[in-house]
């Protein structure tokens, strides 16, 4: 057994049949409980970074004060705004690490999910050596792969139609996640490359969700649609879902 | 520099999924499958891992012939071939049942000639000329064994079925995936009535002895039911659960069951009580526990064990044993073994597991050596 194994793959598949069991063989509830707990535990990160975009959504005034000043001298901008953010303790790029660290449980739990449902006998054999000795883990096997007409042990584009909802679910809740969450850009290079970012991710999640078990698409979507209450309420509204950077309403003034 | 940086940390954080996704979509021929072996008039019928049926003379240890030519009609193999009159009869995990000549290898029939009926793990039985076999429909087929027609299918009993149905008189048991046993009528296919529920479920085919029904499960317990009671007569281990899953089926002889665990362990337990006679832990080369898939061969006085990780431990029943038991012979042959092996004439027939050797090795009980080996892989032409 590998240390990924001991430390984190088999923790989170044992976690997994567990909640599945005590959520009366429902493989599906099982995911969303999951989400939850892991929203908990990545809660001080994710509290860091929504605390860091309220702060950068607040400095906006100051942004475009420091944009009229030094509007032709790009280089000069910049500075100041970093300068800015370091008055404010604002870092910019720390919206990244709360997803960088979910990464190894996205792993994990797609794992789990292939593992727990063990679709073949040596995937089965293969899981008997990965489960705790409790109770509630071995007589939770077999899972059902049912959960509200999805097999959560397919992809989702062979689930059809409920398939294709979920991605499109997962690609829209995290466009506007990723929306609420954006921070003021910078300059109009930056403006860009964050607008390309908004789409490319859901877009990329979209079609990963038609691709991997549909078990990891329930994961996402859950984790969206927490992410996006929890923004809310933290910065108290929908952030730049409902508000264009300057830029934006620059080039739109411009027409 | 802001883009060029962002772009690395969303491509690196990316990147696994992205080639998992990869190895997901990708195709591949078949392998895997742990097919069993089987000896019919001095000739020996194994699966391959590549999705084949090979009949091998065990005199001159030579290949007769192989099963299907093309690759495109391969599937991969969890039954062990059987032979009944001059056909040699295959399930495979693509869900068909194929009837072969015991000559050549043609194909005889096939059930069913178009689609899948399920995919087939555990080893169809044979009683009056109708092969009986369960399928991960959840459905128990009766097949003609001559014309490969079908009897009677039964109604769904559960998500899936891996495993053996078992024949006494004129009823048929079979155990569930989802933890259930149930007997149905041999002539019809319906339910008689009666049913078992566990708290958990089996990979192990019933064994029926004396009116009671023996059964290894997920729960890390044997149990023993009395035939048309609800409850169970015992479970073993009588207080703490084994230390894994009962996977193989047990044997019961002469009062005894011989039961083996993924824990690596083989047990014997009375059959009447549930109480533990004795038990050993078979190990792998590291001398760490190694489980026990394949189900214990039992010939003459002789109990033969192979555990995964490639040892054959042969017991000899007829010896004393106290507390603790100790093998005859203790036989590494370094091979992964799942899969039914064979055992007669002081000689087992064990199929390797391992892709790299892929080897059918044949062990001399007596000189506790591998007399021979067989290599699986497909000749070129």
């Amino acid at each position: 057994m590998n240390p990924w194994d001991i430390i984190i793959g088999n923790p989170v598949l044992n976690v997994l049949i567990a909640l599945s069991h005590g959520l009366g063989g429902s493989f599906g509830l099982a995911i969303i409980a999951l989400t939850i707990i892991v929203r908990l535990i990545t809660w001080p990160l994710n509290k860091r970074q929504l605390n860091s975009t309220k702060a950068l959504q607040e400095m906006q005034p100051k942004i475009q004060e420091l944009q009229k000043k030094y509007g032709k001298n790009q280089q000069k901008l910049q500075q100041e705004m970093m300068r800015l953010y370091k008055e404010a303790g604002v870092n910019p790029l720390g919206c990244l690490w709360p997803m960088l660290v979910q990464f190894p449980i996205w792993i994990a739990l797609y794992q789990a999910i292939m593992r727990a449902l063990a679709t073949t006998p040596e995937n089965l054999l293969d899981l008997a050596q990965r489960l705790y000795s409790w109770g509630i883990v071995n007589q939770a096997i077999p899972l059902s792969s049912r959960f509200l007409e999805l097999d959560l042990g397919q992809t989702a584009s062979a689930n059809g139609g409920l398939g294709m909802l979920l991605a499109i679910i997962v690609g829209g809740t995290m466009w506007v996640q990723q929306k609420m969450t954006q921070a003021p850009a910078v300059d109009p290079r930056q403006e860009s490359t964050s607008r390309m970012m908004t789409l490319m991710m859901p877009v990329m999640f979209g079609l990963l969700t038609f691709s991997f078990a549909a078990g990891l698409g329930l994961y996402w979507a859950t984790s969206n649609i927490i992410g996006i209450i929890t923004q809310y309420f933290i910065t108290g509204g929908w952030g730049n879902l409902k508000f264009q950077s300057p830029f934006q309403r620059a080039s739109a003034k411009g027409k | 520099m802001k883009q060029p940086k962002i772009l690395f940390f969303v491509i690196i954080a990316l990147l696994p999924l992205v080639l998992v996704s990869c190895s997901l979509l990708g195709g591949a021929p078949v392998s895997g499958g742990w097919a069993g072996t089987a000896l019919h008039d001095g000739i020996i019928y194994v699966g391959t891992r590549d999705g084949r049926v090979v009949a091998i003379n065990a005199s001159s240890r030579e290949q007769q012939w192989s099963w299907p030519d093309t690759d495109t009609s391969r599937s991969l193999i969890y039954t062990t071939p059987i032979v009944d009159g001059d056909l040699v009869y295959v399930g495979t995990y693509s869900g068909q049942v194929y009837a072969l000549t015991i000559d050549r290898g043609s194909e005889r029939w096939v059930y069913p000639r178009t689609g899948s009926m399920g995919a087939i793990v555990g080893n169809p039985v044979i009683a009056n000329e109708t092969m009986y076999v369960s399928s991960s429909d959840g459905r128990v087929y009766a097949l003609d064994t001559i014309y490969g027609d079908l009897r009677w299918k039964s109604e769904p009993l559960a998500d899936k079925l891996w495993t053996s149905p078992v024949v006494v008189g004129d009823t048929l048991y079979v155990s569930t995936l989802d933890g259930h046993i149930y007997d149905l009528s041999l002539e019809t296919g319906q339910s008689l009535g009666w049913s078992f529920k566990a708290e958990a479920g089996f990979a192990s085919s019933p064994v029926v002895y004396e009116d009671h029904i023996y059964v290894g499960s997920f729960d890390r317990y044997l149990y023993a039911i009395e035939i048309g009671n609800n409850g169970s007569m015992w479970k073993f281990p009588q207080e703490e659960p084994a230390g894994n899953w009962f996977w193989a089926s047990p044997i019961v002889n002469e009062g005894i069951v011989y039961a083996a665990s993924l824990d690596g362990r083989l047990y014997g337990i009375n059959a009447t009580t549930g109480g533990e006679m004795w038990s050993y832990t078979t190990k792998d080369q590291k001398d760490e526990p190694s489980p026990i898939v394949s189900s214990p061969v039992l010939v003459d006085n002789l109990l033969i064990v192979v555990n995964k990780s490639g040892t054959v431990y042969v017991f000899d029943l007829g010896a004393e044993f106290g507390d603790e038991v100790v093998p005859s012979k203790t036989i590494p042959i370094g091979a992964d073994v799942r899969s039914s092996f064979y055992a007669q004439d002081g000689l087992a027939y064990v199929r390797d597991e391992n892709n790299k050797d892929n080897q059918l090795y044949v062990v001399d009980i007596d000189k506790g050596e591998v007399s021979w080996t067989f290599n699986l892989t497909e000749k070129e032409e």
